[in-house]
C-alpha cells in the first residue's frame, strides 16, 4: 500500500472502490495492487506517462478485458459494495451501469436517432413519443441537439469528428448509467470540440460518476476534482487535483506534472 | 525520363558513350512502357472476342428461333427444334436454392469464427475453409454422383416425399419417383460447392470490424447477438454482399458439380426431385456430340444467354455496392 | 434503470442470444461436417485404387484395368503451357494498370472488363477458343486446350499482380527515380522484387485454379486415348477423363475416375499451401 495514496478505504460516498487490483496480459503484470476510489458525483482524472495502466484499470471497471482470452484481473473492485470482478457477475447489466466513451468516435453504422434508441431499447420497451423524448433529452445533455434536431435521420457517420463523439456521449448518457468512463475522450478532436466535450464533462458530473483518462495535464486540472497519477503500473499518487498539481507529495509525480518526463 | 544533364556540352568519349546509353535505356523504358499498355489491350480485346464470337456463332440459332427461342421448352436434335427455356429454368432456380441455403450457413459460420470460436481453433479452421474453396468442382460433382444422390434416394427422398405427400402445396414441389439425382440434389450440391467461398470471404469481412466499435456495442451492455445483428453485419454489408453476389456469380456459371447430378432432361417439372437441365450442363453433355450447324449454333447461343445473365448480375452487384458506399457516407 | 435483478425482457435478450449463437455453431458444424466428409470419401475412394500402374500405364478401353499417364501429362503440358502464355500477359497488363496506367480511362476499362472475365463460365471461355481456334484449325487440339486456360488464368494473375503493386511504398519507387533510374527499371528492380512473393502468390492460385478446370477442355483440347504431347492434337487430361470414367457403367473406369480426383484435390491443396506459406513469408519480410 502506498504512503502517497490520500483516501478513506470504507469513505460512505465510494461509488466505485477499488482495493488491491492486479491485472496480466498473458505473463505480463500490467497493474500492480492498485488501490483507489471513485467518489459518487465526482470526476476523477487518472494520468501518467504512456504504458503506466491508466486505460487499462478503466477497462477492468466495466470488465471490458473480459473479452479477450489470456487477459484477467485479481483483487477487488467494488461497485456500491459488490464486487464487479466476481466470476457470476452478470456483465451485460455491468455495461448498463458503468458506461464507456471510447479514444476514437465510434458511431453505430446507423442514423443519429438510432444510435441512441437502440442502447435504450435494450432496456426499455418505450412507445414512439416516449422514445423521441428520450433520445432528444440525451442529445440535449450532450449538447447536440441543437446541431441535429433537422436530420435525425441522417447517418451517424456523417457528423463531424467531434460531434461524433458528442453523439457517442449522448447514447452513453441515455441508457441511463451511474458511472461513465471516458478513456482520452479528446484525443483525436481537434481545440474547439475538445473544448465543449470538457464544458459536457463539467456539466454531467454531480448526476454521474466519471473517471476520465488523460494525457493532457492541464485537461485533468481542468475537469477533475480527483487525480490520480500512474506510473509503470502502480498507483503512485491520489489527491484531490489542486493537491497534486501544487504540492505532490511523491517525486514521480512531481518530475511528472513539473514536464521533467512523460 | 531522366534526361542527365551533361556538363559543359563536351563532345569527349565518355560523354557520347553516356548519350549513347542514355538513349538506350530511353528507348527500353519507352518499350516496356508500350509492352503493358499492350498487355492492357490485349485483356480488353479477348472480352471483345468473347462477346463477339459467341454472338457470331449463335446468329443461326437466333435468326431461325427469334424471341421464341427463350421460351421455348422443346429441345429436340431430331427435329431440330431447339428452345432455351428448361436451361435458363434450371440455371436460375438450382442457383437461388443453392444461394438460399449457402449465405444463412456461411455467414452463420463467419460469425462463430470470428464471435465464439476460441482462439487456437481460429486459424486452423479458417485455412481448412479457405483450402477447401479450392477444391475443383469435379470433386462435388462425383461424389454428388456416387454416393449424395444414391444416398437422397435410398433414405431421404422417400422419407421427404411421405412426409408431404398429402400437403397442398409442398406435396407436387417434392414428388416422386425418388431418382436420387434431380434439381434438388444438383441445388444442394451447389450450395456445398459455394459456402467455403461465401463463409470465407464473410469471415475476412466481419474481421475487419474495428474492435473498437464492437467494444462500443459491448459498452452499452449488448449480448454478442446484438452485437453481430447490429454492428458488425450493418458496418460490413458491403463486403457480405459482394461475397454473395460472387458467389452467385459462380454457382450459375458452375459446371461440373451439376453435369453429373442434374439428370439431364430438357423439362421443367413442378417437382423438385425431377431431373432437369442447366445452361452449362447442357453444354458440356451435348457440345460434342452436335450435329448440323443449327444445333451447335444453338448450344452457343445457350452460352451466350449464360454470359450475360452472370454479366447482369455482376452489373446489379457493383451498382448495389456503389450505391450502398456512397450511403455510408464513407 | 434495472440494478441487478432479471427482468423478463433482459431474460428474453439473453434467450435470444443463445439461440442464434446455437444457431451459428451449428451453421459451423454443419458446414466442416458436411465438407470434412466429402474429402474423407475422395481419399478412401482414391487410396484404394492408387497403384504404380496409375502412374506407368495409358488409359484403358471400357472393361480393362489401366492407368492415368496420359491424363497426368496431358493435364502437366495443359497447365505449363496455359501458365506461361497468361501469367507473363495478366502480370504485365496488371503492371499496367497499377504502375503506368493508374488514373486513365483504359485502366479504369480494363479493370472493370477484368472483373467480368474473371467471373466468366469457364464454359463459356471454352466455347470462344472453339469459335476462334478449333473451327479455323479444323480439329481439337492441345494448344486449343492451353489457350482456353490462359484465359482463365489471366484475370487472376492481373487482379492479384495490381493488388500487390499498389502495396509497394510510393517512396520506394521515389527513391530509385531519385537515383536516376528510368520507370521501366524501377518497375522491375524495385516493385516487382518489393511485391515478389505476392506476385508468385497469384501465379500459384491461378495454376490451382486451372489445374481442376474441366469445363473448358471439353471441346478445345477434348480428349486423348493413348499417349500424345503433340500440341496440334487432342491430348488428354485428368478431369476430362475423369468426367468421361465418372459417367460410364464400367467399375475400372469409375475407380479411375475417384483415383485421379484424388491425384487433382492433392495437387490443387499442395499448390494452395504454397501459395499461403508464401504470402506468409512476404508478409513478414
Amino acid at each position: 500500500m502506498n504512503t502517497a495514496v490520500n483516501f478513506n478505504q470504507s469513505a460512505a460516498n465510494s461509488k466505485v472502490l477499488v482495493r488491491g487490483l492486479d491485472f496480466y496480459y498473458g505473463a505480463t503484470h500490467a497493474l500492480k495492487n492498485v488501490s483507489l476510489s471513485l467518489y459518487d458525483g465526482e470526476v476523477t482524472a487518472f494520468i501518467g506517462p504512456s504504458g503506466c495502466g491508466k486505460s487499462t484499470l478503466l477497462r477492468v471497471l466495466n470488465r471490458m478485458y473480459d473479452l479477450y482470452p489470456g487477459q484477467r484481473a485479481e483483487g477487488e473492485v467494488l461497485l456500491d459494495g459488490k464486487n464487479i470482478l466476481a466470476p457470476d457477475l452478470d456483465l451485460n447489466l455491468l455495461r448498463s451501469r458503468v458506461g464507456m466513451v471510447f479514444q476514437k468516435p465510434t458511431p453505430f453504422p446507423m442514423t443519429i436517432y438510432e444510435n441512441i434508441a437502440f442502447g435504450v431499447r435494450l432496456y426499455e420497451k418505450l412507445p414512439k413519443s416516449e422514445m423521441d423524448g428520450r433520445v432528444e433529452s440525451a442529445l440535449r445533455r450532450a449538447a447536440l441537439w441543437t446541431e441535429v434536431k433537422d436530420k435525425l435521420k441522417a447517418s451517424g457517420l456523417s457528423l463531424s469528428g467531434g460531434q461524433q463523439q458528442r453523439l457517442c456521449i449522448a447514447r452513453t448518457v441515455a441508457i441511463k448509467p451511474e458511472v461513465i468512463l471516458l478513456d482520452e475522450p479528446a484525443s483525436a478532436l481537434d481545440p474547439i470540440s475538445t473544448a465543449k466535450i470538457e464544458e459536457l464533462i463539467d456539466e454531467l458530473s454531480g448526476d454521474y460518476t466519471i473517471a476520465i483518462v488523460t494525457h493532457n495535464m492541464q485537461q485533468a486540472a481542468r475537469v477533475s476534482r480527483y487525480t490520480a497519477f500512474m506510473y509503470l503500473g502502480e498507483m503512485v499518487e491520489f489527491d484531490e487535483t489542486n493537491k497534486i498539481f501544487t504540492s505532490p507529495r511523491d517525486k514521480r509525480a512531481q518530475d511528472y506534472v513539473t514536464g521533467r518526463f512523460g | 525520363m531522366a534526361e542527365i544533364a551533361i556538363r559543359g556540352g563536351t563532345t569527349d568519349s565518355t560523354s557520347v558513350a553516356r548519350a549513347a546509353r542514355i538513349r538506350r535505356l530511353a528507348f527500353n523504358d519507352a518499350f516496356f512502357r508500350r509492352l503493358t499498355q499492350a498487355a492492357a489491350i490485349i485483356v480488353l480485346v479477348i472480352l471483345g472476342g468473347v462477346i463477339l464470337s459467341l454472338i457470331d456463332g449463335s446468329l443461326p440459332a437466333f435468326q431461325k428461333f427469334g424471341f421464341g427461342f427463350f421460351v421455348n421448352q422443346v429441345w429436340n436434335p431430331v427435329t431440330k427444334k431447339f428452345g432455351a427455356l428448361a436451361p435458363i429454368y434450371g440455371t436460375v432456380v438450382t442457383s437461388a436454392i443453392a444461394m438460399l441455403i449457402a449465405v444463412p450457413l456461411g455467414i452463420g459460420i463467419a460469425v462463430f469464427l470470428t464471435e465464439l470460436c476460441p482462439p487456437a481453433l481460429r486459424r486452423p479452421v479458417g485455412i481448412a475453409i479457405e483450402l477447401l474453396a479450392g477444391i475443383p468442382s469435379i470433386i462435388y460433382g462425383i461424389w454428388g454422383l456416387f454416393i449424395f444422390a444414391p444416398f437422397l434416394q435410398q433414405y431421404a427422398q422417400p422419407a421427404i416425399i411421405a412426409a408431404f405427400g398429402n400437403v397442398p402445396v409442398l406435396s407436387s414441389l417434392f414428388a416422386g419417383p425418388p431418382y436420387g439425382i434431380g434439381m434438388l440434389t444438383a441445388s444442394l450440391i451447389l450450395a456445398i460447392m459455394v459456402l467455403p467461398f461465401v463463409a470465407s470471404i464473410s469471415r475476412d469481412v466481419f474481421g475487419a470490424v474495428p474492435p473498437m466499435l464492437k467494444e462500443s456495442a459491448y459498452g452499452i451492455g449488448c449480448t454478442t447477438w446484438e452485437v453481430v445483428r447490429n454492428v458488425v453485419i450493418p458496418f460490413s454489408r458491403v463486403g457480405v454482399i459482394g461475397g454473395v453476389m460472387l458467389g452467385l456469380g459462380r454457382a450459375l456459371g458452375e459446371t461440373m458439380a451439376v453435369t453429373f447430378v442434374i439428370g439431364n432432361a430438357h423439362k421443367i417439372s413442378p417437382s423438385l426431385f425431377a431431373p432437369g437441365t442447366t445452361i452449362s450442363a447442357t453444354i458440356a453433355n451435348e457440345f460434342t456430340e452436335a450435329v448440323g450447324d443449327l444445333y451447335t449454333s444453338s448450344l452457343i447461343a445457350l452460352g451466350l444467354i449464360l454470359f450475360m445473365i452472370t454479366f447482369v448480375v455482376l452489373a446489379i452487384a457493383r451498382i448495389m455496392l456503389m450505391r450502398l458506399e456512397a450511403q455510408a457516407g464513407r | 434503470m434495472p440494478a441487478g435483478t432479471i427482468s423478463p425482457f433482459y431474460a428474453a435478450r439473453r434467450w435470444r442470444n443463445r439461440i442464434w449463437m446455437s444457431l451459428s455453431v451449428v451453421a459451423a458444424a454443419i458446414g466442416l461436417i458436411g465438407l470434412f466428409m466429402i474429402l474423407v470419401v475422395l481419399f478412401w475412394q482414391g487410396f484404394s485404387g492408387l497403384s504404380p500402374a496409375v502412374f506407368t500405364q495409358m488409359t484403358p478401353p471400357p472393361g480393362s484395368s489401366g492407368g492415368l499417364l496420359n491424363a497426368i501429362v496431358g493435364s502437366l503440358i495443359l497447365t505449363v503451357v496455359g501458365v506461361l502464355v497468361g501469367a507473363p500477359l495478366g502480370l504485365l497488363a496488371g503492371t499496367y494498370l497499377a504502375e503506368y496506367g493508374r488514373h486513365t480511362r483504359l485502366a479504369s476499362v480494363v479493370r472493370f472488363i477484368n472483373d467480368i472475365l474473371l467471373s466468366a463460365p469457364s464454359i463459356v471461355i471454352g466455347l470462344f477458343i472453339y469459335e476462334v481456334v478449333v473451327v479455323p484449325m479444323g480439329h481439337f487440339s492441345a494448344i486449343a486446350g492451353c489457350l482456353a486456360l490462359a484465359v482463365l488464368v489471366v484475370p487472376v494473375v492481373l487482379r492479384t499482380t495490381e493488388d500487390m503493386l499498389n502495396l509497394v511504398p510510393n517512396t520506394l519507387r521515389e527513391a530509385g527515380a531519385a537515383l536516376g533510374m528510368p520507370r521501366s527499371v524501377v518497375i522491375r528492380r524495385i516493385s516487382y522484387r518489393a511485391a515478389k512473393a505476392g506476385l508468385v502468390t497469384g501465379v500459384l492460385l491461378a495454376v490451382a485454379r486451372i489445374s481442376g478446370e474441366t469445363a473448358p477442355l471439353l471441346f478445345t483440347a477434348l480428349n486423348n486415348q493413348f499417349w500424345s504431347t503433340d500440341l496440334t492434337q487432342p491430348i488428354s487430361s485428368l478431369p476430362v477423363v475423369i468426367f468421361q470414367f465418372a459417367l460410364s457403367p464400367y467399375k475400372e473406369w469409375q475407380q479411375l475416375a475417384w483415383t485421379g480426383a484424388l491425384i487433382i484435390t492433392l495437387a490443387v491443396l499442395a499448390l494452395s499451401i504454397c501459395a499461403r506459406a508464401l504470402a506468409a513469408r512476404g508478409a513478414t519480410e
